[in-house]
């Protein structure tokens, strides 16, 4: 070691003006939520303390490669960030004065001690209700983590502006919102701690469910999710909620180099080499957990899936796994979490637990539970079940149908392997995909009709399974798939689907399918006042009952809006263009006009964000589809026109795409296709 | 990343120098960087193996100051967070040296 050069505790880190700044990082990032909280208590303003702060970094960053890194870095930061506030009261306060000549004791701005509370009050603030979830991610990182702006954007997979922009909103709301520097009152204590443990668990899966590890620069958000985890729960050591979390987050992180094999693949939690868990993060978690059942109470959400992590964790083989104690534990977490998954989940554990017939049974009442018609999950665990229940006919539909529903394609695969491997006890009856398709096969249904039906199909297949045989359904079974297809709809949409289904029943001759279902007469819309004036296309439409995304639709006009369950069906047909899903899916998602989305520039778009100049903001499959219809194009209109306008059509240089030529897509081309499609006007997309 | 912070013997600790420590270590704990801390005897056993054959003796007999004293497995964002913690425990012991190594695995 290079001892003569510089300062000695340069030396220590082999000298130089580089580790100076190396350990001003390192300092800062262990430092800085208590600096910023100790500003707070003087500014009171969280964007204002943290510019504070940072202007100590970076007079430490200035002064440490001269001067060598102080003997106690931490304080050196503390007092100039302390100094510079005092600086800044003093400068705020002769201004009033100089304003409205009141004097002003500058006493008040005398030196505030760092309190042991400042890094608890500073996380309460950065996951403050009034914050969108995602800014309060980006906030926490910020201020607490002391993670720099250009770090949170290698993590959350953003751009440093966007980061520092989210930021610097979130800190504006924050004032804005007069929001103190305080810890909540016993009254919202619980709210808001849960809104804490919320955060860090969000930022923990933003880290955990990345799949992609290969840049070694992006900060791990588990690990940083731990850090702010460990120390809530030294902060706050009496609340169980806050070690089950820790719990938690230490057990699944102890897997993290056996949930991947070598190609990247994830590796399910049964066929998980357990040599390869840490025993140091198990132990860690079983810590934790007995920290939490210590402190007594009924066990919380987080303390009971720490609880079913370490019972998993406990198991020496897969096989050993004690599934009994994991299915009283569900038991338990359903009453606080019943949610659908964790009802599917529960599901898994009382069929190791206590046989396949009660999983079952249990899998069989979320089955009709709309918010997993497209989970794949659903029909894969109950496929298993009713295989190991012996029902092999009925277990082979599941797993088709679920190879159906995954959109990957190794899944697919295997799902179908297994359902290829169960005896077809459907074989010489008919089944429903194949007559659905003669029935739609026929010439004489016309274009709308023809759509409108397939749509119907297209959805009621999905939930009654291709493999279905038509004269085995019964009219409940139908009765119940189309209640979960369409009960949310208004009378007209549930009525034109009902259309469909009789006359795919009478032409199967069938009619009976049909006969436990009603039409329904229509709700008086108290928004309607004069009978609003229908294009013929779209006779029979009428709009869904008041959701909120429909405002726009009635005020424009009073066209009658497609229904969401069309819409759905719509978007997810992949045989149309990816220009035009992109374009329906915008507007579907944003609610703005299509005028004001094909007037798009690839400019004015903040992917990462989701939004745009013009105030346009979109959801994940938008988010989803730009990027592949934007490709390598920079510049020029989002929507281009198939080809280049011809010679006798000039366009504004704006609307033409200056690397391929292409001009801007025309409302009426847009609007043209649409109706091809669908029958309906654009507006009547909503 | 995780790095193993070895510490050889120096001067025998008094009464303040464990109470720091005991400070130094709880902040550590608390802010979830020290994963596991402990001391070294100052002798063991010595296993070697040379061919088939594996040979155990007591040992191994260094001086005081060369032995091995304690270790501390912090988990860090980076090398120069270990390196300041490697600091902040230097300043806290005195005379003496500390290596510190990344950790792979499990």
């Amino acid at each position: 070691m290079t001892s003569s050069a510089g300062s000695a505790s340069a030396a220590a880190s082999g000298g130089g003006a580089s580790d100076a700044a190396g350990a001003v990082g390192a300092v800062w990032r262990g430092e800085s939520a208590r600096i910023i909280g100790a500003l707070m208590r003087m500014v009171r303003d969280v964007g204002l303390a943290e510019e504070l702060a940072q202007d100590a970094l970076v007079a430490a960053l200035q002064q440490w490669p001269g001067t060598g890194v102080p003997d106690n870095p931490g304080a050196w930061l503390m007092t100039v960030a302390k100094r510079r506030a005092a600086d800044h009261l003093r400068r705020a306060a002769v201004e009033e004065r100089a304003q409205d000549s009141i004097g002003r004791d500058l006493s008040t701005t005398a030196p505030i001690e760092a309190h042991s509370d400042d890094e608890l009050r500073l996380m309460f603030l950065s996951c403050h209700p009034v914050l969108a979830s995602r800014a309060r991610v980006a906030l926490t990182l910020q201020v607490v983590g002391g993670l720099t702006t250009a770090e949170i954007a290698r993590a959350l997979l953003s751009t440093e502006a966007r980061v520092a922009r989210r930021c610097a909103t979130a800190k504006r709301t924050l004032a804005e919102a007069g929001v103190p520097f305080e810890l909540p009152g016993r009254e919202e204590l619980a709210g808001r701690l849960s809104a804490v443990l919320e955060v860090i668990y969000l930022i923990f899966n933003e880290g955990y469910s990345a799949t992609s590890g290969d840049d070694l620069l992006r900060p791990a958000l588990t690990l940083e999710a731990l850090r702010l985890g460990r120390l809530l729960a030294t902060l706050m050591p009496q609340e169980p909620e806050v070690h089950g979390l820790v719990a938690l987050m230490e057990i699944q992180e102890s897997r993290a180099a056996a949930r991947t094999g070598p190609a990247g693949e994830p590796v399910p939690l049964a066929e998980q080499n357990r040599g390869r868990w840490d025993p140091l993060l198990i132990r860690r978690g079983f810590t934790a957990m007995l920290r939490a059942r210590e402190l007594g109470g009924p066990p919380g959400p987080y303390l009971l899936q720490a609880a079913i992590a370490v019972t998993h964790a406990q198991a020496r083989t897969a096989e050993a796994t004690d599934w009994v104690g994991i299915a009283a534990l569900y038991d338990a977490l359903v009453r606080l979490l019943p949610t659908p998954v964790v009802q599917l989940n529960r599901a898994v554990a009382v069929a190791m637990a206590r046989g396949p017939e009660e999983g079952l049974a249990i899998a069989d009442t979320v089955a009709d539970d709309p918010r997993l018609i497209d989970y794949h999950l659903l029909p894969a665990v109950r496929g298993d079940l009713l295989a190991r229940c012996g029902r092999p006919a009925e277990a082979r539909r599941e797993f088709e149908r679920a190879a159906a529903l995954t959109a990957n394609a190794a899944q697919s695969a295997f799902l179908l392997q297994r359902a290829g491997s169960l005896e077809d006890g459907a074989a010489g009856g008919l089944l429903l995909g194949a007559s659905v398709e003669a029935f739609l096969g026929r010439a004489e249904l016309s274009g709308g009709t023809l759509w409108a039906y397939r749509q119907t199909w297209h959805r009621l297949r999905r939930i009654l399974g291709e493999r279905a045989e038509v004269r085995e359904l019964t009219p409940q079974q139908v009765a119940r798939a189309f209640a979960i297809a369409w009960d949310a709809c208004a009378a007209a949409t549930w009525n034109r689907h009902l259309a469909a289904v009789r006359s795919f029943a009478e032409s199967a001759s069938a009619p009976h399918l049909a006969a436990a279902l009603n039409r329904r007469a229509p709700a008086p819309d108290p928004d309607r006042r004069a009978p609003a004036p229908f294009p013929a296309a779209a006779a029979q439409r009428t709009s869904p009952p008041l959701a909120g995304r429909n405002r726009k639709a009635r005020r424009r006009g009073r066209t009658p809006a497609m229904a969401p369950a069309e819409v759905s069906d719509l978007l997810q047909q992949p045989n149309h263009p990816l220009r035009e899903r992109t374009l329906w899916t915008l507007l579907h998602e944003s609610g703005a006009g299509a005028a004001a989305a094909l007037a798009l520039d690839l400019d004015d778009l903040d992917l990462d964000d989701r939004q745009a100049l013009s105030g346009i903001t979109w959801r994940s499959r938008t988010a989803r589809l730009l990027p592949e219809l934007i490709g390598e194009r920079t510049r020029g209109p989002l929507f281009l026109a198939e080809r280049r306008p011809g010679p006798g059509r000039p366009r504004q240089p704006g609307d033409v795409c200056p690397d391929t030529g292409r001009g801007r897509l025309s409302y009426e081309r847009a609007e043209y296709l649409f109706k091809q499609a669908t029958g309906l006007t654009l507006r009547q997309l909503v | 990343m995780r790095y193993l912070m070895t510490t050889k013997g120096g001067d025998e600790p008094d009464e303040a120098l464990y109470a720091e420590m005991a400070k130094f270590i709880e902040e550590m704990t608390a802010s979830g960087v020290l994963l596991a801390t402990g001391g070294l005897a100052p002798t063991g056993v010595v296993i070697r193996s040379a061919g088939d054959e594996i040979t155990v003796t007591d040992g191994p007999f260094t001086e005081a100051k060369e032995a091995v004293a304690g270790f501390a497995l912090v988990e860090v964002r980076s090398q120069e967070e270990a390196i300041e913690l490697g600091r902040r425990f230097r300043r806290i012991v005195g005379d003496g040296e500390s290596v510190l190594q990344q950790v792979f695995g499990p």
